[in-house]
């Protein structure tokens, strides 16, 4: 492993001794997430940019892992391509029995709102809503479902996150921790089967980073829930069940976090 | 949840501001709309509002009623032209007059009261029926006098838009009208008529009557009641410029508003980009920018009509500016119509959004 020249391009991502993602992919054939040879190609002739190259992975329900790389690796492409954000070039991402490249746009969007739960890193909270408004706006985006259950579920949620007396603060009331742990709320309030994370620590301390991050992990694996989190930050991937590592566009490997010495 | 009602709940000096803004261009077209009404309506209303199918005028009047002199069997020979349900005579001469105690410029209209080419625009009272009444457009009541060529005439009703030429009008009636003008011009030979107004039998086209009436009595111009307004010299221009000035003030207000909501939206692009993330969908964000242009335009149409009425009673232009209903109406609903039209650039900019963009953006 140590022969293979991308790792070894960078520091930021230290070599571990896991399989490739195929092999790994391999082991979890019965995984909730299954990514499969995904590729996504800008542009085209000599202005090609491959971002992401053949990616396969998967993970399993209840499992929490982490997206692994630096920047311009892929990772935020290839989050937003399971998150049905964006397309494919070429490839298959299925969720359960859905398969998300096959879905039209509309459907996307219904599947955003339904299926999954994002925590971006910025701009992450509607400003002019409160944090329980917050998550009850999600609510709206599904049918069915009533409106007291809602608000039932997202006091239960801030209850929870550490944010009952927070609830009618408007995001600015809010700290940088607060307002991440208001966005992981609205991430589960939909029950979704996928929660995507994109860098959540960005804007965080190293404490405060390690406490949302941790937080996020007990409320994914305790509503059993499958996680993934982007993250460039090594410090964070000891919360985590397995580590993908990803470089200019590739995944590398598969890791336990044990296994890259944060 | 309304995302819509919610921010402007939480942004209230925000959208009071815009609120304040819009309401302004919309006083503006209100008033502008509201005065070059009144003035047209003040130039030509006599005429609009007489109750008649047509007019017949002297040939070389140049489509002028008050320079139009017509002998008075004229009036028998259209009534024989074949498709003319009834006719009446209609004199007018500008005098100086005395109107409620004040002594001013006026306008005197002779009619036959039950027959074509009487007034319509009664807004109290009653049309003259006697010698010695009248009805008047101007600043009178009823139960006050008029005096013309040194009779004195009760005012038993009044009119709205109905005047002319700018002018106060007293409508008399046929044999009042001759002795004032006798009165005015001694010596007068005979009391001219100055248009003929007929009215058509049911099947007839008022066109072609008018034609018939063209062919079979010479020296004579016979025009429907629009054409008649329409020809008044100079009306054209004048309704084509006030025309283009509403519009033009009517174009920039909307487009103005439209550019207010594209920088809101703007403003708010990152919001709108998470909420495509999470699963909005571009209509219903479409929506909630549709709702806050319907609030905004409306509240703002609302202090702009109530600016409009208190301009209207407060600024003297000499003619009689009234707020229109239906005029109020039409404009807030062209306004709003245009400025949710407005708001597609600010949707054009939501549906453009790359809800992946949300992802990896600080």
């Amino acid at each position: 492993m140590t022969n293979d020249p991308v790792v070894e391009a960078t520091d930021a991502v230290p070599d571990g001794p896991g399989p490739t993602p195929a092999d790994d992919a391999a082991r979890h054939d019965h995984a909730l997430l299954r990514v499969e040879s995904v590729s996504k190609v800008y542009g085209s002739g000599h202005t090609e940019v491959t971002a992401v190259a053949g990616a396969t992975l998967s993970v399993d329900q209840g499992e929490f892992v982490a997206l692994l790389g630096p920047s311009g690796s892929g990772k935020t492409t290839l989050i937003s391509i399971i998150g049905g954000l964006l397309q494919a070039s070429s490839g298959t991402v299925h969720l359960g029995d859905v398969d998300v490249t096959a879905l039209s746009s509309r459907e996307l969007t219904r599947f955003r709102a339904e299926r999954v739960g994002f925590v971006f890193q910025s701009a992450n909270l509607v400003p002019f809503l409160t944090a329980r408004e917050n998550l009850l706006y999600v609510t709206s985006l599904v049918k069915g479902g009533s409106r007291t259950q809602a608000k039932a579920r997202a006091d239960q949620l801030l209850e929870e996150l550490g944010l009952a007396d927070r609830a009618g603060n408007l995001p600015e009331q809010l700290s940088g921790g607060e307002r991440q742990r208001v966005a992981i709320g609205r991430a589960l309030m939909n029950d979704p089967d996928l929660v995507l994370v994109d860098e959540p620590t960005a804007a965080l301390d190293t404490a405060l980073g390690r406490q949302v991050v941790e937080m996020l992990r007990r409320e994914i694996k305790s509503r059993g829930k499958t996680g993934i989190m982007v993250t460039h930050d090594l410090r964070m991937v000891e919360y985590t069940d397995r580590v993908f590592e990803i470089l200019d566009g590739s995944l590398t490997h598969v890791e336990e976090p044990s296994a890259l010495g944060h | 949840m309304s995302l819509g009602g919610t921010e402007i709940r939480r942004a209230k000096l925000r959208f009071g501001l815009l609120t304040v803004a819009v309401s302004l261009l919309v006083f503006l077209i209100l008033l502008l709309t509201t005065l070059s009404n009144s003035l047209i309506s003040s130039l030509v209303g006599a005429l609009e509002g007489l109750d008649t199918d047509g007019l017949v005028y002297a040939a070389a009047a140049q489509d002028t009623i008050a320079a139009s002199r017509l002998a008075p069997e004229t009036e028998g020979a259209v009534a024989a032209v074949p498709g003319v349900a009834s006719v009446s005579v209609i004199g007018t001469f500008t005098t100086r007059g005395e109107v409620a105690g004040t002594d001013e410029d006026i306008q005197v209209f002779g009619f036959r009261p039950g027959e074509p080419g009487q007034p319509t625009a009664l807004s109290d009272g009653s049309l003259p029926a006697s010698g010695s009444e009248a009805a008047v457009d101007g600043v009178a009541a009823v139960g006050d006098t008029v005096v013309i060529g040194g009779r004195e005439l009760k005012v038993v009703g009044t009119l709205r838009g109905a005047r002319f030429n700018a002018l106060p009008t007293v409508y008399v009636t046929w044999g009042a009208y001759d002795e004032a003008l006798r009165a005015a011009n001694p010596g007068l030979p005979f009391v001219p008529v100055n248009a003929v107004a007929f009215t058509v039998d049911d099947p007839e086209d008022v066109t072609s009557v008018a034609m018939a009436i063209e062919g079979a009595v010479s020296g004579t111009r016979a025009y429907t009641l629009n054409e008649a307004v329409g020809s008044i010299p100079g009306i054209d221009s004048i309704t084509q410029s006030f025309g283009i000035l509403v519009g033009l003030t009517f174009i920039i207000g909307i487009v103005v508003i439209g550019f207010f909501f594209l920088i809101l939206t703007v403003q708010k692009m990152r919001t709108f980009t998470l909420l495509r993330a999470i699963g909005s969908s571009t209509g219903r964000l479409a929506s909630t920018v549709a709702l806050q242009i319907t609030v905004v335009v409306v509240l703002a149409s609302l202090i702009a009509l109530a600016l409009t009425v208190l301009a209207v009673r407060g600024i003297d232009t000499g003619i009689p500016a009234t707020v229109d209903p239906a005029t109020v109406i039409g404009t807030i609903g062209a306004v709003l119509v245009f400025s949710l039209l407005a708001g597609l650039l600010s949707i054009r900019r939501i549906a453009r959004i790359d809800p992946a963009s949300a992802v990896g953006s600080r």
